[in-house]
């Protein structure tokens, strides 16, 4: 049964690289979008602390994105 | 209605839509995987082999749709100029070249047992290639020129021109004697597919949608996040 799974008659080379070839790339595109995403929010909240605090009020008062990415990144650190 | 898409609203809502697909994706690949490489009973033809067709067919149905959605909206943001209408599109480039070449990769590693070559220059393979290309270059444009205006017009132009290529790849199969098989699935007509192949051709189609759907939104995020960040500045 495993061994029909894997040789597949033959074709088993051809079917199992396709889907490791598609599964790898999707894998690697998720991953680097992730951790592009990570590090802008990340910059995002650092740039939000280092403005002053009145500047910051402002900001988070009038952003609900700032907020919630300030909020998350408190939390991851 | 414009409140409802504003940037911190759809925001919330790209927050909650990706908690949701994460949730539900991996249990729906396994179902997905299941029934391409178990259940689906092997083709009279083509053999075992038929199963690469279960990340081809969807990888090319994909990359087609995402290409036709950014030359429409690179056209209506010509007419209306809606500025999410570009964060859309550079965010849908990238995982439109990615499936694009995994319909190529995949389709010459089908090639090589059912027409005994890896790489043929067929009508439907080689305006395939056209389209990768202009999707790199849709993606280079936007790495290139640093001012976001100028690099979403000349982007647009070159989507509303590879716009002419889709209908080429669709239809190359009946214009030209070509290596490819003619489509199997029809929406206006009868299908000349199974339901034990169609079956596991829509789950893995619904499931690389769904992939689809979460890379897309978060590089919309990013992209968001990206905006927000150049009007921080100003308070500096």
């Amino acid at each position: 049964m495993i061994s029909n799974l894997l040789t597949m008659n033959g074709y088993g080379i051809f079917v199992w690289s396709s889907f490791a070839i598609t599964f790898l790339i999707c894998g690697i595109i998720y991953y680097k979008t992730r951790k592009t995403l990570k590090k802008y929010e990340k910059k995002f909240a650092k740039e939000i602390q280092e403005l002053s605090t009145r500047q910051q009020k402002t900001v988070l008062e009038k952003s609900k994105v700032a907020s919630r990415i300030l909020s998350s990144y408190n939390k991851t650190i | 209605m414009i409140n409802f898409f504003s940037n911190s609203n759809i925001f919330t809502w790209i927050e909650k839509l990706i908690n949701f697909v994460n949730s539900i994706f991996f249990v729906l690949l396994l179902v997905a995987l299941s029934f391409a490489l178990i259940f689906s009973p092997p083709d009279y033809l083509q053999g075992d082999s038929v199963r690469i067709m279960y990340v081809h067919v969807p990888a090319a149905w994909i990359s087609l749709a995402s290409f036709t959605c950014i030359a429409v909206f690179s056209i209506l943001n010509f007419i209306f100029k809606i500025k999410n209408l570009k964060l859309i599109t550079r965010s849908i480039a990238p995982i439109g070249l990615m499936f694009t070449c995994i319909a190529i990769i995949t389709g010459s590693i089908w090639g090589r047992p059912t027409w005994g070559t890896f790489w043929a220059w067929d009508a439907r393979i080689t305006s395939m290639v056209v389209m990768a290309l202009f999707y790199f270059i849709f993606i280079v444009i936007h790495k290139f020129f640093q001012e976001d205006d100028k690099a979403n017009k000349i982007s647009s132009i070159v989507a509303i021109i590879g716009l002419i290529n889709i209908p080429i790849i669709k239809y190359s199969v009946d214009w030209w004697s070509t290596l490819h098989q003619p489509a199997s699935i029809k929406i206006t007509g009868t299908s000349t597919i199974h339901s034990s192949m169609l079956v596991p051709l829509l789950l893995m189609f619904f499931v690389l949608i769904l992939y689809c759907a979460l890379i897309f939104l978060m590089k919309y995020k990013t992209e968001i996040i990206r905006i927000k960040s150049k009007n921080l500045k100003r308070y500096d």
